[in-house]
């Protein structure tokens, strides 16, 4: 593959200090100054990584839980600081996490859509455009001033996901990264037409890389699979071949 | 900091502030009635113990309690709040690139949107005791070095509740002290002790100053007015500072 190179890590390295002691309060804080120190532990989530991301590339990360993975996303992201190593970014990193970042049950869904928009970066302007479409692809029309709390999982679903993947594609991030998000629900229908969304942005060049437990998607999105145990990367390569490499681990 | 940086903070905070007033409200601007509910609770309260401790109070005294407690409840309201503005908001903070400063401004914000009530009512009182309503002209500039104030102490607080968990606790009863300490109910004459204690309270001085303009329709002291703009520059600039410096370690921390 020729193409533009747009993120390369080298030897990234996270630790975490865990302490012992069960709470930051002051109460806590004062009574243990007349006990001993306690220590702390130390534990390695990223342990010196390097990979390379290019151009309209996904990349799918897989592993256990704990293994790391989560915690790479965030360090890419700029949420969590590494110790040491170095991430060239070449365009505009979007993170997304689970789901229902600004989601508030006691607002009407309007006013969560506006509420999302925001956190995702939008302005006012830029989601009064979208709302229209926003809300015809979630199906929902009818329930713009309902509460969201009344709503179902499946609607719920529906609207977080129609207004991820819409400030999305207002933003066209060059490198996105995506964490558990595809995992979620929603009938054949919408999903399917979730996939168009994504195979859109695919074509507009970006980088991706996928973080999921769901094999099927590993498989069906990827180039290329990373491994991941322990902070390490145990394999790469083929999606098929890694996944089942994953896959035998578990028996 | 670029000025379409601080556009898109000042953006976020304001959806996040209406998200919060309206979530408080159960969505409906009606729920504004709850935010008055305390203020002239109290006042009411104050006011009935002021006739039986027979106090002699002074000409005005309704306008100077009532003033003094919506000034005081806002400096309350907004800071204990912004103690836990980082750990409320540790979903948004770990899984999203987003401007930490936005949930600390949309606390004062909310408040904000508050505040400007009850000086509506406030008005209206002025109004019923026949006080000139010129000054009330005065009081958003006023305001602005206060709500600087407010920032700077907020930002401080928001880091250390990042590390110290129950700071809320401890802020609350320091705030409720200060609230005495504070002539908000009482009169602090310039040869009283509490007077004395008063001038190092920064609170004090933008009562003070409020008053003057508000109540008495004369011009603040200058050097209470200046010492005011000071504290309220140099607390708002320590305050960002210190945010700022930490900010990028919060999201491990909570």
């Amino acid at each position: 593959m020729n193409k533009e190179l747009r993120l390369d890590v080298r030897n990234l390295s996270k630790s975490f200090e865990i302490e012992v002691r069960k709470s930051d309060s002051v109460l806590e804080g004062f009574v243990s100054l007349f006990r001993k120190k306690i220590e702390k532990k130390k534990i390695n989530v990223i342990n010196n990584l390097s990979f390379e991301v290019c151009a309209g590339e996904i990349v799918g990360v897989v592993g256990r839980n704990g293994s790391g993975k989560s915690t790479l996303l965030r360090i890419l992201a700029d949420i969590y600081k590494p110790d040491s190593g170095k991430i060239f970014a070449n365009g505009r990193i979007v993170y997304l996490s689970g789901f229902g970042q600004g989601f508030n049950p006691k607002l009407s869904m309007r006013e969560n859509i506006f509420l999302m928009g925001s956190i995702l970066g939008l302005s006012q302007k830029d989601i009064k455009n979208k709302y229209n479409e926003i809300v015809d692809f979630s199906e929902l029309n009818d329930f713009s001033e309902t509460l969201v709390f009344k709503f179902s999982n499946g609607m719920i679903t529906r609207l977080i996901f129609s207004v991820m993947i819409h400030c999305l594609k207002h933003n066209y991030p060059e490198i996105l990264l995506l964490d558990e998000v595809l995992d979620a629900g929603g009938d054949i229908d919408f999903r399917k037409r979730v996939n168009k969304k994504i195979e859109e942005l695919l074509k507009g060049g970006a980088a991706i890389i996928l973080v999921s437990h769901d094999m099927e998607n590993i498989i069906k999105y990827c180039n290329r699979v990373i491994l991941m145990d322990n902070g390490n990367i145990l394999m790469e390569g083929r999606p098929q071949k890694v996944v089942e490499e994953y896959i035998n681990s578990f028996k | 900091m670029g000025w379409y940086k601080l556009k898109s903070i000042l953006g976020l905070s304001l959806s996040l502030a209406k998200s919060y007033f309206k979530s408080r409200n159960e969505g409906s601007y009606l729920g504004i009635f709850w935010y008055l509910l305390n203020p002239l609770a109290f006042f009411v309260i104050i006011m009935l113990m002021s006739q039986v401790i027979n106090a002699k109070p002074e000409k005005d005294y309704p306008l100077y309690l009532f003033l003094g407690l919506i000034m005081f409840n806002f400096f309350l309201n907004s800071t204990i709040s912004s103690t836990k503005a980082m750990v409320n908001n540790s979903g948004f903070l770990k899984s999203i690139k987003v401007s930490h400063e936005s949930f600390v401004i949309a606390i004062i914000l909310e408040f904000i949107f508050a505040h400007i009530f009850e000086v509506v009512i406030l008005g209206f009182f002025m109004m019923y005791f026949k006080v000139s309503l010129l000054g009330l002209l005065f009081y958003p500039i006023l305001f602005v070095f206060f709500v600087l104030f407010i920032i700077g102490i907020a930002f401080i607080l928001a880091t250390i509740g990042v590390y110290i968990v129950d700071l809320n606790n401890v802020w609350d009863i320091f705030v409720r002290l200060l609230w005495f300490i504070t002539p908000v109910f009482y009169f602090a004459s310039e040869s009283s002790l509490l007077y004395r204690i008063n001038l190092y309270n920064p609170v004090f001085y933008f009562l003070s100053i409020a008053r003057d303009f508000l109540i008495y329709q004369q011009m603040p002291s200058i050097f209470m007015t200046c010492l005011a703009i000071i504290f309220s520059l140099v607390v708002f600039f320590i305050g960002s500072m210190i945010f700022t410096k930490n900010k990028n370690k919060f999201a491990e921390r909570i």
